[in-house]
């Protein structure tokens, strides 16, 4: 009997050592977890940043756009996000890529305060297409930056003749003209069924999953086909937001250059639009606006002294 | 005689069973120690590594501040900030109203992080002047640097030539008058 309880018991050495062994390795594999999210989601911060840096060369100067592409090493999705808190509001990029074909989930995001970035929620594949075009409301504001995957393929129907002077000079890789296939996301220009987006380019509207949003310039209206509602309204406060800042630093320019005898009578319109766009709210608002940016637009080409 | 035979065999055992058990203490001791200095191995390698991973994501941080500014000094000088557009009758590639920077200047609490960049200096190479003058409100146009924030210019820096435009009085009219200079991006090392 003895025996037999002798042959089940383990010495005290081996167990506290099984024990401590055990508690070494739980350590050690949870430790190496923590350090392997850690560098995963130190690659999504850098990718995001890195992506960011790639837009700068996307500033234009005199030309009418510019695009250029990207291609990651695994599936990546891109989200957009944006706020207007601040003077200027912020463009916000947040990365996920597959891993162990799961999405690694971060909650790092990396923000710019000089950038806008018009695309969905999230953009999802390999290869990215970046388009950028300048917004000028009545002076250049910034470029627009128009981000599309390869996966999905944009297809205008009928547009107007500049605009398909431009997409065609573009060349971008996902988007086709008038030859729409089964799969693609179809723009229409002059209405028809199955379209995914709706133009109205003489009224400048867009509707988009049943959404409607307003536009002023060419600009505005890739940056409604190519985005939701929410990240277009948002980041067209943004652009409201330094439409307000510029007016202000060209109407101390007026103040400034008239010193040296260069007139150009457009400070009180300028307050005007200082005041116009600080108060706007979303693109409903940007009829009236742009009257008033016409008429200012008028008066610098005609002004003895230009301030942009 | 019996007695005294059996306290000492008892006493013996007793000694003995101090003896074992004092061994047993001893062996729990080493392995405690052992355990100890394996978990401190294990934790000076983890610290190790992390140190290494935190210097690799420190010299990855710099090495994208510098690619920033990089990209971001070839083309700030479009940014509508900077640019002179077509306020100097033709536009112009690569131009900077010097007007429009030095209200700039005045606003720049406004711009903080906006070019995540830490400072931004437009210096005036030619004509070339014999000192250095930075330039202010009350000085302006007979200076030579613009520095937008007033601290120095720090750590590493990348500059790109420009034609730096203003509009110059002349006989109670005005003239533009534009000048070659360079625009220095400075970022901070991490």
């Amino acid at each position: 009997m003895l025996e037999k309880k002798g042959y089940l018991e383990l010495p005290f050495a081996w167990l506290f050592a099984i024990v401590a062994g055990a508690f070494i390795l739980f350590l050690a594999i949870f430790f190496a977890t923590k350090l392997i999210n850690l560098e995963q989601t130190s690659i999504d911060a850098q990718t995001g940043k890195e992506i960011g840096i790639l837009l700068n060369p996307l500033e234009t100067s005199f030309e009418a756009g510019k695009t250029t592409s990207f291609i990651m090493p695994v599936d990546t999705r891109i989200y957009n996000k944006c706020n207007n808190k601040g003077i200027f509001g912020r463009q916000i990029i947040q990365i996920s890529q597959k891993s162990f074909n799961k999405w690694t989930e971060t909650d790092l995001e990396v923000g710019f305060s000089n950038k806008y970035i018009f695309s969905e929620n999230y953009t999802e594949g390999k290869k990215f297409y970046l388009f950028s075009k300048p917004f000028e409301f009545p002076f250049k504001i910034s470029d627009l930056i128009y981000m599309t995957s390869s996966n999905k393929i944009y297809c205008f129907k009928d547009p107007p003749l500049n605009i398909e002077e431009e997409l065609a000079s573009l060349n971008q890789g996902n988007i086709r003209i008038n030859n729409c296939s089964g799969e693609s996301i179809k723009i229409c220009f002059s209405g028809g069924s199955e379209c995914e987006v709706d133009v109205n380019y003489e009224y400048k509207w867009v509707i988009r999953n049943s959404e409607k949003v307003y536009f002023e310039k060419d600009a505005l209206m890739y940056a409604a086909i190519f985005s939701d509602k929410k990240t277009y309204e948002c980041q067209l406060k943004r652009l409201m937001q330094r439409v307000n800042q510029l007016a202000l630093l060209y109407q101390d320019k007026a103040d400034f250059v008239s010193k040296a005898g260069c007139e150009s009578n457009l400070k009180q319109d300028l307050l005007m639009l200082s005041n116009s766009a600080s108060d706007f709210e979303d693109s409903s608002n940007l009829g009236v606006l742009a009257i008033n940016v016409e008429s200012i637009k008028d008066k610098n080409n005609f002004a003895d002294c230009e301030l942009w | 005689m019996l007695n005294q035979l059996k306290t000492k065999i008892i006493l013996q055992i007793v000694s003995y069973g101090k003896m074992k058990n004092r061994k047993a203490q001893l062996k729990i001791k080493q392995m405690t120690f052992m355990l100890i200095a394996v978990t401190l191995f294990f934790a000076l390698v983890g610290m190790f590594v992390l140190v290494i991973k935190f210097s690799d994501i420190r010299e990855a941080a710099t090495e994208l501040e510098e690619r920033n500014a990089m990209l971001l000094v070839s083309k700030l000088a479009n940014s509508p900030e900077f640019s002179c557009g077509g306020a100097f009758d033709t536009p112009r590639l690569n131009c900077i109203d010097a007007d429009k920077v030095m209200i700039l200047r005045q606003h720049i609490e406004k711009y903080n992080d906006f070019w995540g960049v830490s400072n931004i200096e437009i210096r005036k190479i030619y004509p070339a002047a014999n000192s250095e003058i930075l330039c202010t409100l009350e000085n302006y146009p007979n200076c030579n640097i613009i520095r937008l924030r007033s601290k120095e210019i720090i750590g590493a820096d990348l500059s790109n030539f420009i034609s730096l435009c203003r509009k110059e009085p002349y006989e109670g009219d005005y003239y533009n008058k534009c000048e070659l200079a360079r625009i220095m991006v400075s970022y901070e090392e991490k």
